[in-house]
């Protein structure tokens, strides 16, 4: 029988790992992920879960160990959060490159300096063109489920690639909320058994990782790209699979909240939507028709199903919770990545930045009633007036 | 999006390669080399120092022979062995000082 249980972001992902039967885990302590790994470590202790655990002697080297598991044939899993997610900087190419689906739990933090710990997105977004799968959760829930989902779609042959699976440190990862667990039998139905294609092997000798030519390399990147236009499909089948043996309702790649109607929106990735969508609740009973699009993956990102959610709104704006100093709009990263997904419409909307969630700051419900003043002067005008607003540091 | 990659440019999926029992012709690296490793092997011991420490594996032992083997297409020339034989058995000599060293090479591997 499955079990409803209350648990944080990072016990929900430990226990989706455990689930999952990962063979290999590589830990190295940092805030907020490390919660995941010391749940981790009880399992294994407790001989609820039957996997190697490796203390690396920092995120380099768990990026390193998790590698050589996995092209050993393990389904291999770690994490990390804020520098620690820097520090591995260096694999994550590689990794991708070289076709491992590792796992790696981020519960976001702050990169330094000089040491805010709270959550931002700034630490894994840095690392987004790297060739990896990438999304956010806003509930532990989902934090479970991505997790299942990620090695499923990472791990299938046509894709193949390592996977960021991401909550926001403390608003996701250590607020417990309402998280199913389910039975191990339709965790099996939904996750096969990792099948590495070209595994080390004694008897079949191979060499991973090799020098290859230069006039290789570009064949080398269109592969990768190309691969990136088949996962959108795998993602798909992953997620009705997922829905159907789970009785879940996710859509493979946005979540939308009352965009039926919807004159303004927001976009939010991650926790802070859970806010907007009680923002939103209590702006429509003033009148005002607010909607809200949060992406489930920002690689590969969602860009035609973006388009046509966000194609009736009369104005959108953007969370940033990340940051992009001196990029083309001056702000955070998901303004690109927006601005540029509805640059093909008819009639775009004009579309504006909100720097918050930054540091670890809460968004209050009065920020949101802030957003949506703009947002209502930008439908009203038809235009955008400005590309950035500090959340908080503006003057009214 | 369809890639048409010629052959001799294609890369195996994850550039994952059938190892090499012995050595990877496709790859040789000899060429960055200035001065290659001289062995005196009345004075090598047979210790495998060398064979150990090169970071490439350019040594060998010829059992036939019964001494070390230079496998000049992929020593680089960085000195490693020449620094660490305890027996002084090898020493520096410029390529350029070899009528087949490879800087007099008209056109690389």
């Amino acid at each position: 029988m499955a079990q409803e249980k209350m648990l944080s972001g990072c016990a929900a992902a430990a226990q989706a790992a455990k689930l999952a039967e990962v063979e290999v885990i590589c830990s190295y302590p940092i805030r907020p992920y490390t919660a995941i790994m010391m749940e981790l470590a009880r399992m294994v202790a407790n001989g609820e879960l039957d996997a190697e655990f490796i203390h690396g002697e920092g995120e380099h080297a768990q990026l390193s160990v998790v590698l050589g598991a996995s092209a050993a044939g393990a389904r291999a899993y770690t994490g990390s959060a804020g520098v620690g997610v820097t520090y591995a900087g260096e694999l994550y190419s590689p990794m991708a490159g070289g076709r491992y689906p590792i796992q790696m739990a981020i519960a976001d933090r702050t990169l330094d300096p000089p040491g805010d710990f709270g959550s931002e997105h700034t630490d894994a977004m840095t690392f987004r063109d790297q060739g990896w799968l990438m999304g956010w959760a806003s509930t532990p829930q989902e934090v479970f489920d991505n997790t299942l989902i990620n090695y499923r779609v990472g791990e299938d042959p046509r894709v193949m690639l390592p996977q960021m699976v991401c909550q926001d440190g403390y608003f996701i990862s250590h607020i417990p909320d309402k998280v199913i667990l389910p039975e191990s039998a339709q965790v099996k139905e939904f996750l096969p058994p990792y099948k590495a294609p070209h595994p080390l092997s004694l008897t079949c000798p191979v060499s991973h990782g090799p020098q290859i030519r230069p006039d290789q390399g570009a064949p080398m990147d269109a592969q990768r790209a190309a691969t990136f236009l088949e996962v959108p499909k795998v993602i798909e089948e992953a997620t009705a699979d997922f829905n159907r043996i789970f009785g879940r309702n996710y859509n493979p790649y946005l979540e939308t909240y009352q965009m039926d109607d919807a004159e303004i929106a927001f976009f939010v990735q991650g926790a802070h939507a859970t806010t907007c969508k009680s923002a939103i609740r209590n702006l429509r009973k003033q009148g005002v028709k607010a909607g809200l699009v949060r992406p489930r993956w920002v690689r590969p990102w969602p860009t035609l199903q973006i388009a046509e959610a966000l194609s009736n709104v009369k104005a959108v704006g953007t969370v940033e919770t990340s940051t992009s100093y001196g990029g083309a709009m001056r702000g955070g990263n998901l303004i690109h990545e927006l601005r540029a997904s509805l640059y093909d419409l008819p009639v775009r909307p004009p579309v504006t930045s909100f720097m918050g969630g930054l540091g670890g700051e809460v968004v209050l419900l009065d920020d949101f009633y802030y957003m949506a003043k703009i947002l209502t002067q930008m439908a009203k005008d038809k235009k955008t007036h400005r590309h950035v607003y500090w959340i908080g540091f503006e003057e009214e | 999006m369809s890639i048409n990659v010629p052959k001799d440019r294609e890369v195996p999926f994850g550039a994952v390669t059938p190892a090499p029992v012995n050595q990877q012709e496709l790859f040789i690296t000899s060429n960055w080399r200035i001065i290659r490793p001289i062995i005196d092997h009345e004075k090598c011991t047979r210790c495998f120092t060398c064979y150990i420490s090169c970071p490439d594996s350019c040594w060998s032992f010829n059992e036939k022979e019964e001494q070390m083997e230079w496998n000049w297409k992929f020593c680089k020339g960085c000195g490693i062995c020449i620094n660490e034989c305890p027996a002084d058995a090898l020493s520096a000599a410029p390529e350029l000082d070899f009528p087949d060293g490879v800087v007099r090479l008209e056109k690389p591997f």
